[in-house]
């Protein structure tokens, strides 16, 4: 009688050893290596994360081979503006040191809608202080030119102030003497 | 012994000098071939590059200026081409906000303000007595609501205060979409996987600045490390300024900051 009921409660003690010996060992085996390092995560991650190879690599590895468009953008009014914004990202012109893609250089209409992306004054909320606005048609008028010019006719786009101020200059000695 | 002294001085000066040109002209050839990752681009965040990164020794902070918001979006172009972020989705974007005299405020960002802002808004007849642009992003807060309700750990918040997600964890239950209260977060329409703003954390950990930060070509983003005491953020949150959080009273204290807000 009493074997009988022993044998019972080691079946049941046994089974419940089985399956915490079977949940220890599906834990480990499933638990990723680095979970649990810094938190209820996996800290590898972390590294795979910062390992993602960046597309944009900022202005000084252009300027190290576009020499001539560097010495006008430092120096004009657009200097704080990123080449890769107009252009595109590094990463689709060259890899691993060497040229595999033809960046895009806007033209005509669509440099125009480029320029207006920042220098609109119809959309408000561009103080003066930060940023210089024109009206579009009325610019044109206003400077007595045609009507189908584009900002690059007046303006290099890289330093957009470098041959008005050049031209001012002229005129004003002219003015003086 | 005297008369010698300034002699030796004004050579050493030639010397030390010779030789900040020489490491100026030997990086300079090494930035030419370009074949590594980042690591050849002069440093933008500093401290990163010294010796081994500590996870624990950085707490890095965002600010927004949005009296320098021109709302011209370079900033979302970056983001899309840095990441690849598929169309209708946004890890980053610009919001128009117009206040009118009775306290109404309007918003509106199309397509996130990837393609710029062209045209005022015609859709309202409001008297304007306010407007304004408001980029978001992810908020980095230190009690992320996101990290709290993912079942498998695949979101989680780096020592070093950046609340990332691991896309070989993720099942893509959307769960924390639901639980972000600024809508950061989206649902990778290929992998399936939870996606959002990483503050550019791989280019942080490069020395680099994210790449909006990078491209805002009137500095309304600012990025650094609050623990340099030297950063340019360290001294911006000092003041004077008025500097605020979204949704504050939700007590999920994020590191991004709003100034002018």
């Amino acid at each position: 009688m009493q074997s009988s009921y022993y044998s019972h409660v080691i079946r049941i003690v046994l089974g419940i050893v089985a399956l915490a010996v079977l949940g220890f060992i599906g834990k480990t085996v499933l638990t990723p290596k680095s979970f649990g390092t810094y938190g209820h995560y996996r800290a590898d991650a972390i590294e795979e994360e910062a390992n993602i190879e960046i597309r944009h690599w900022t202005n000084a590895p252009c300027f190290a081979c576009h020499a001539y468009e560097a010495n006008l953008h430092l120096y004009g009014t657009h200097k704080t503006i990123s080449c890769e914004f107009c252009h595109g990202p590094y990463a689709d012109h060259v890899t691993n040191g060497k040229k595999t893609g033809v960046l895009p250089v806007k033209k005509g209409e669509d440099m125009k809608i480029l320029c207006l992306r920042c220098h609109n004054k119809a959309i408000q909320a561009r103080p003066e202080a930060v940023i210089k606005t024109v009206t579009m048609p009325e610019h044109l008028k206003d400077q007595k030119v045609k009507l189908t010019h584009t900002c690059n006719q007046c303006h290099h786009v890289h330093a957009p102030l470098k041959y008005i101020n050049r031209d001012k200059q002229i005129v004003g000695m002219q003015g003086d003497s | 012994m005297d008369n010698t002294k300034p002699t030796i001085d004004k050579e050493r000066r030639v010397f030390i000098k010779k030789v900040l040109e020489g490491t100026i002209a030997g990086s300079l050839l090494l930035v030419l071939p370009m074949n590594a990752g980042g690591e050849k681009i002069p440093e933008q965040v500093a401290g990163i590059r010294d010796g081994e990164y500590d996870l624990t020794d950085h707490d890095f902070a965002f600010i927004v200026d949005i009296t320098r918001c021109i709302g011209c979006g370079s900033c979302c172009v970056a983001d899309k081409k840095e990441f690849d972020v598929p169309d209708g989705h946004y890890r980053t974007w610009v919001e128009r906000y117009l206040k009118d005299f009775d306290g109404n405020v309007y918003v509106d960002s199309p397509n996130g303000g990837l393609d710029g802002y062209h045209n005022p808004r015609t859709d309202i007849d409001v008297n304007v007595r306010d407007t304004f642009f408001v980029p978001k992003l992810c908020n980095m807060c230190k009690e992320p609501p996101c990290v709290q309700v993912c079942p498998v750990g695949a979101t989680f918040r780096t020592p070093d205060g950046f609340v990332l997600v691991d896309h070989k964890r993720c099942v893509g239950c959307a769960y924390c979409i639901q639980a972000c209260p600024y809508s950061v977060r989206f649902l990778h329409p290929v992998t399936k996987t939870a996606q959002k703003c990483t503050w550019c954390y791989h280019r942080v950990r490069k020395g680099l600045l994210p790449a909006c930060v990078n491209v805002c070509p009137t500095s309304a983003r600012k990025f650094g490390d609050l623990k340099d005491k030297t950063s340019e953020v360290y001294k911006i949150l000092q003041g004077p300024g008025v500097f605020s959080v979204l949704k504050s009273d939700m007590g999920t204290w994020p590191a991004l900051y709003y100034k002018g807000a």
